[in-house]
Formats: C-alpha cells, sequence, structure tokens
C-alpha cells in the first residue's frame, strides 16, 4: 500500500531530513512512527501525501509512484489518502458538516450520497450531535475526532496521521487511538506519527522508529521505549554532520 | 464542472463574504473610496477637456471689404467663403447695426457728431470647422478678390492652444497615475483579505481541491466586492457632483459655468461597476496565485 524504495530528502538549507529510508506497509496494516522531535517522522508523511518530493528514491502509493506525478495530479492524490493533523486544520469558517461536505464537494459527490456518508463518519467518530458547530466551538478532542471524521468520508484506503493526539490529554488520545483501531479494523492501512509512548506500548502494533532520518528499529509487535544504542547513533551523527 | 458544483461555488462566493465580513467591509469601502476619487477627477479632467477645445472652437475669422463694396459685392464674397471646405458658419454683418453699436459704445468717449455718414465696410464673422486649421482658413480667405482685410486671433488662438495642451497633458499624465493607484490600493486590500484566509486555502488543497476549486468562490468574491464598492464610489460621486460641485461652479462668472463633462450618467456607472468588478476579479486571480503555491 505506501513503499518507500531508498528515500533520501535533504531540505534547501542543507539539512538532511532523510536518508535512504526503505519502507513497505501493506494493506490493511496499522504502523505507528516513532521518533523524536526532528527525527524525520512528519518529513516521511508529507512525501505520502506529496506536501514535499524526495531528492532521492522513489514513493509509492497503491502501487503508484507518486514522485514522478505532475503537480495537477496532486489534488487527485491526496483525495485517495485520509490525513489527520496535530493542528486539526479544520476550516474555521465552515461548521463540522460543511467541513466534511467540502472533500465530498471537491470531488462531486450527489447530495444525498454525500449526505450519507457524512452521516456514517461522524457517527463513527461519535460527534453527529455537533455537526452544526464551528471548530471553535469545539474541545480538542472533538476537533480532531472531526478532522478523522474528514479524513475518512472520501473512504481513502490510507489513513496517515501526524502526531493526532500531540495536543491532547491522556484520555483523550486513548479516546482518539480507540477510533483509528476501529477504522482499521475496517480494512483501512493506517500510519500514525507519534511520540505518545503510552499509547504505543498499550496497543503494541508495529512500530516503525526514526532516528536522524534513518530508520533504527521496525518490528511487528513493538513498544515505544528505543534502545540505548539508538539514541547515541544520533548524537555522533549531529556531531558528524 | 458540473452545474451543481457551479451552484456550490457561487453560494460559496456569497458565504464567504458573509462570514468573512470585517475584510469584506474593509474591501469594499478601500474600493468604494479610491474609485470615488478616481470618478471625480476623470470628471474634472473630461470637463475642463471639454472647456478648453470650446474656447478654441469660439475663435472666429473676420473678414473686411473696402468701403466702396456694395451689398451684392458683400454678398458675393458671402457666397463665396461658405463654398471653402472649411467654412462651417459665414456671417455677413449689417452695417446699420454695427454702426449704430459702434455709435452707442462709443458716444461717450469721444463725439462723433460730425460724422453722419456710415464710415464702416461690410464685415464677414466666419467659424472654422476645424478650430486648428482656423490660420489656414484666414489666409484662403485673404485670397478671394473684393477682401481687404482679414482678422485671424493668431496670436491669442496660440496661446489658449497652449494652454489647452497642458491642460489636456497634465489631466491624461494624473488620470493615468491615479488609474494605477487605484489599482494598486484595490488589488492590495484584496491580498489583505486572501492573506486572511491562507490557512483556508491551504486545508483546501490539503483535502484535495483542485487550484481552480479554491480559486472560483474567491474571484467571484471579489468581483462582487469590486462591484459592490463601485455602487457605493457611483453614489458618493453624485453627492459630492451636486453639493460640492454645484456651490463651486456658482461662484465663478457664467461663461466659466458649463464644465460638464459630457458623459451620460448610465456611462459612467457602468464604467464605474464594471471597472469596480474588473479590478476585483484581476486583484483576486493575481494575489490567489501568490497563496496557491506550494
Amino acid at each position: 500500500m505506501i513503499e518507500l524504495c531508498d528515500v533520501s530528502l535533504v531540505y534547501p538549507n542543507g539539512v538532511q531530513a532523510l536518508s535512504h529510508v526503505d519502507l513497505r506497509v501493506g494493506r490493511g496494516d496499522f504502523a505507528f512512527l516513532v521518533g523524536t522531535s526532528g527525527s524525520g517522522k512528519s518529513t516521511l508523511l508529507k512525501l505520502l501525501y506529496r506536501e514535499l518530493s524526495p531528492t532521492e528514491g522513489k514513493v509509492f502509493i497503491a502501487g503508484q509512484d507518486i514522485t514522478t506525478l505532475p503537480q495537477n495530479a496532486v489534488p487527485f492524490l491526496r483525495r485517495r489518502l485520509g490525513v489527520v493533523f496535530q493542528d486539526f486544520k479544520l476550516l474555521p469558517q465552515k461548521t463540522v458538516w460543511e467541513n466534511l461536505a467540502f472533500v465530498l464537494r471537491v470531488t462531486s459527490v450527489p447530495r444525498r450520497e454525500m449526505r450519507k456518508r457524512i452521516s456514517e463518519a461522524l457517527d463513527l467518530v461519535g460527534l453527529m450531535h455537533r455537526c452544526d458547530s464551528f471548530p471553535a466551538e469545539l474541545s480538542g478532542g472533538e476537533q480532531q475526532r472531526a478532522a478523522i471524521a474528514r479524513a475518512l468520508v472520501n473512504n481513502p484506503p490510507i489513513l496517515v496521521a501526524d502526531e493526532p493526539t500531540g495536543n491532547l490529554d491522556p484520555d483523550t488520545s486513548w479516546g482518539i487511538m480507540q477510533i483509528l483501531t476501529r477504522i482499521n479494523a475496517r480494512g483501512t492501512t493506517i500510519l500514525v506519527a507519534t511520540h505518545d509512548n503510552q499509547v504505543v506500548d498499550r496497543l503494541m502494533r508495529r512500530v516503525i522508529a526514526l532516528d536522524c532520518g534513518k530508520i533504527v528499529r521496525d518490528e511487528n509487535r513493538g513498544t515505544y521505549s528505543s534502545t540505548p544504542e539508538s539514541e547515541s547513533m544520533c548524537k555522533s551523527e549531529i556531531t558528524e554532520s | 464542472m458540473k452545474l451543481r458544483n457551479l451552484e456550490y461555488l457561487i453560494q460559496e462566493a456569497f458565504i464567504g463574504i458573509w462570514r468573512n465580513g470585517i475584510m469584506a467591509v474593509a474591501a469594499v469601502s478601500t474600493v468604494a473610496l479610491s474609485l470615488a476619487i478616481l470618478g471625480v477627477f476623470l470628471l474634472l479632467v473630461l470637463g475642463s477637456h471639454r472647456f478648453v477645445e470650446r474656447q478654441l472652437a469660439g475663435f472666429e475669422v473676420a473678414a473686411f471689404l473696402p468701403r466702396e463694396a456694395s451689398q451684392e459685392d458683400a454678398e458675393k464674397v458671402r457666397d463665396t467663403i461658405a463654398k471653402l471646405p472649411l467654412t462651417k458658419n459665414v456671417e455677413l454683418l449689417s452695417r446699420d447695426k454695427e454702426w449704430a453699436e459702434f455709435k452707442r459704445k462709443m458716444n461717450t468717449k469721444i463725439d462723433l457728431g460730425g460724422v453722419t455718414d456710415n464710415p464702416l465696410p461690410y464685415a464677414l464673422h466666419i467659424e472654422s470647422k476645424d478650430p486648428r486649421k482656423t490660420a489656414a482658413l484666414a489666409q484662403q480667405i485673404r485670397e478671394i478678390p473684393g477682401v481687404k482685410r482679414v482678422a485671424d486671433a493668431r496670436e491669442d488662438y496660440r496661446v489658449v492652444r497652449a494652454v489647452a495642451d497642458l491642460v489636456k497633458l497634465l489631466g491624461f499624465a494624473a488620470s493615468v497615475v491615479l488609474c494605477l493607484t487605484t489599482v494598486f490600493i484595490i488589488s492590495n486590500a484584496i491580498r489583505l483579505t486572501l492573506f486572511a484566509r491562507r490557512h483556508e486555502i491551504r486545508i483546501m488543497q490539503l483535502v484535495g481541491a483542485t487550484n481552480w476549486f479554491i480559486r472560483i468562490p474567491l474571484v467571484l468574491e471579489g468581483i462582487i466586492l469590486g462591484a459592490l464598492g463601485a455602487v457605493i464610489a457611483v453614489g458618493l460621486v453624485a453627492v459630492s457632483l451636486e453639493y460640492v460641485a454645484g456651490l463651486v461652479v456658482r461662484m465663478l462668472p457664467p461663461t466659466l459655468r458649463d464644465v460638464s463633462s459630457g458623459v451620460s450618467h448610465t456611462q459612467f456607472i457602468a464604467l464605474l461597476v464594471l471597472g469596480g468588478a474588473a479590478i476585483g476579479a484581476l486583484g483576486s486571480f493575481i494575489s490567489i496565485r501568490r497563496f496557491l503555491k506550494v
């Protein structure tokens, strides 16, 4: 479903964000991407929805090489991919319902179908009763649930979440993660970047650990805590570069 | 693009204006004020342009016949002048009337008691079709047999001509500068409203909206705000012309009072509203490009 082949990315300011990353996430997988701030988690996710392009290597989504995708085809890639952000990124001038409807308008979904899909998505995250609220009237957890519902409303085969619980308290975070596992149980491939160790340890799913732009650990049923060696490795690399 | 989508995009434009109320008010008032200033200025330029043109058209050529010429000779000369291609109008003045007028004017200054016979020659006033070619017309009349003297006020004409050209040039230059300033101010106001919504534009891109889907409602908003501002500008111009210009004009001598621009109300309103809408559309279109770049 998601495949990165020997991907490297150097930012224009010379910072090497990713170096020679190889990664495969299969259909229906649920994987955590863990690592400290600056380890390259967000950069890796941004490659998936073509916010960034790698300086080297190839990125495949559902078998399609997206590194060669022309700019005007990018919107169509993003419609096949649900993305959830740490800061929710809801349209502030639109209600929860309108935020979800916008995604469907973009793809010209008929009105009746639209109503059905929005209701389903809001039911799944338990936010039907707040559908007429504006984002500013919601709590952080509710906003994130609305954002997840928006990411789902197109029925994308892949859901990518960048620190979805970064701004939330532990209880709310756990609620969000349960929603994500429920979505995964329906067959959606999920990749979550996080440094929420409690959630990762409790769920015991696949864990991919990034450190200084390299994959240092990939366990099928892993925990958050990294081995001492990988930590020291990062420090030595920073001094080298 | 499906019809349902178009309907949605138009609806989006109005919702966008309504929910971004303060920015919309700011943009509309900027458009209204700058277009009103531009409008009043253009009317003044056109008015002064028309005024000097009219002054130029007022220059006439006068032709005088020798004293011994008869009424018949005078009529013959008149008909010859009327046939010249540059002649717009020729008038043969009545000797008696002129003499009476002269006596009335001069009576208090000099004693005309000794002059009993009318000493004035026959005279003709000729208006040129093209005020610029008055001198050429005068020359042609000078060559007609039986004409003794031709006066064409050449010096006066040259001075007025120079002033008129200067007025036109300054008016044109200032109009161009003011037009550019107006476009700049308005597109700046639009850029500000878009800057306030740059996150919204970004999010739309992230959820897979094509650039056109984002652009259309925003350009429509620009058109609506521009046209709305222009309608208010028309009102401002009307009020300022009615009350302010009216007061000023009444203080001028009667010969200078007619400074109307010659532009009809419908033309002016259409020009301003279409101009406002066009600037709104163009300003939005250009400004959005900056925010659509990834």
